[in-house]
């Protein structure tokens, strides 16, 4: 047998961009990108706060109620408080507004159906990158662990560092200020108002993308004055941490600290 | 198109060791808080990590610009690599000495060697809580990166990320 080819793609969604690597057998490829826009559609149906007829959005005029919402919001609703109990009410899906706002989790949960329905079209190796939360299967195109290139919050056109996939991690997640935090709300903040608290970027490496996505928008968002602090919020899920501060200083966990530097 | 991998400006070798020294000083400050806990507790690390820095930020600041000057003295312009050590200085949060590595003729890390509190009684530092300078971060291997993560772009800003542009070399190449 030969060794199947890689295929690129990418489609607009949830208004970012999703892009696509995944080494598959040509015969079969067509189906799973379709697939896979499928899965980001039908999530973004139900859930967008963009569109009026969304199931969501008749959460929020008050025509729907959760006990008689569908099985899938109320799946994913419970996602979302399951996170904002593991991160202390850091993540959290009630905006200041009252208005109940899934965002926070149905971007990973898409990424998640994706990856599992490229698993079941029989690849192994891929990658799926929805607006720079990625994760990944296998090996990259050289054979090789994926490496993520991460942006610079000062300047996005600037890759700040890189880091290498490891262990069991398969996902990477970044929460940032710089440019859409449409789900970020600082606590004690009160107005719902957006601001830098003691980090303008965090990234995280887990192993799986819900988790990464939920930690570094938490991690963001629990701004008290201790940027340290971020270790009780990865520690408990092994979680790897990239978190930089506005004024540029770069906090890590040990297993990223140690790619990231020439000598630690 | 070529994917820039670069580090910002290269900052003098003085303001590097000021930011240093600030670091040095919220890490004892840290360390310091927990000193008894961490030690009975034997998770010195977690411990640590988990202090509040409670050195206030304009105090540390002004501490350090005084600083500074002596702590660079030791340190050459050009140097060739190696780990030079700055001079020992005597500050209200206790004694303080950082070590610059030099690698490449660039500064690569700043390490604090010695941190004592006011009792004069040694305290650890934490590696996980400790802030890396932005120097200190090694800039990404462009050649090797297969996908970009940051913070999240609209649909028509990632017509101008770096994503698109290693996506594009994808299709094409």
């Amino acid at each position: 047998m030969t060794t199947a080819p890689w295929h690129h793609d990418r489609f607009a969604a949830m208004g970012t961009m999703v892009s696509l690597g995944v080494q598959l057998a040509d015969d079969a490829w067509p189906a799973a990108l379709a697939a896979a826009k499928a899965a980001f559609e039908e999530l973004e149906a139900r859930f967008s706060l963009y569109r009026p007829e969304s199931e969501l959005s008749h959460i929020a005029d008050g025509s729907l109620t959760l006990p008689a919402a569908s099985d899938e919001l109320r799946d994913a609703y419970a996602l979302a408080v399951r996170w904002r109990n593991e991160t202390g009410g850091a993540f959290t899906p009630d905006r200041p507004d009252g208005v109940l706002d899934l965002n926070g989790v149905v971007k990973a949960l898409a990424i998640e159906q994706v990856g599992a329905v490229i698993r079941a079209a029989g690849a192994r190796n891929f990658s799926v990158n929805a607006g720079g939360d990625i994760l990944y299967g296998g090996v990259d195109a050289a054979g090789e662990p994926w490496t993520t290139g991460i942006t610079d919050p000062l300047d996005p056109d600037v890759l700040l560092t890189s880091v290498e996939l490891f262990g069991e991690h398969r996902a990477i997640a970044t929460s940032g200020f710089s440019e859409r935090g449409q789900h970020i709300w600082l606590h004690g903040a009160g107005t719902g108002s957006f601001g830098l608290g003691d980090f303008s970027q965090v990234t995280v490496m887990a192993t799986d993308i819900v988790a990464a996505d939920a930690l570094a928008t938490a991690i963001l968002a629990a701004s008290d004055g201790r940027p340290a602090a971020f270790a009780d919020l990865a520690g408990p899920h092994g979680a790897e941490v990239l978190a930089v501060t506005p004024d540029g200083a770069v906090y890590a966990t040990p297993g990223i600290r140690s790619q990231i530097t020439a000598d630690s | 198109m070529r994917v820039r991998a670069t580090i910002g400006a290269v900052v003098a070798s003085g303001s590097i060791l000021m930011i240093g020294w600030d670091i040095g000083l919220a890490n004892m400050q840290a360390a310091s808080t927990v000193d008894t806990s961490a030690n009975s507790a034997g998770a010195a690390t977690q411990a640590a990590a988990a202090a509040p820095a409670t050195a206030p930020a304009t105090d540390a600041a002004s501490s350090g610009t005084s600083a500074a000057a002596a702590a660079a003295a030791p340190v050459p312009a050009g140097a060739a690599d190696g780990t030079y050590n700055g001079s020992s200085v005597n500050t209200s949060y206790g004694s303080v000495q950082v070590a610059v590595v030099i690698s490449g003729g660039k500064i690569s890390d700043v390490k604090a060697l010695k941190l004592t509190d006011q009792g004069g009684r040694s305290v650890s530092i934490s590696a996980q809580a400790a802030p890396m300078l932005r120097d200190e971060v090694l800039s990404a291997q462009s050649a090797k990166v297969s996908s970009i993560g940051g913070a999240t772009y609209t649909s028509s800003g990632y017509l101008k990320s770096l994503q698109a542009a290693l996506d594009s070399a994808n299709f094409t190449g």
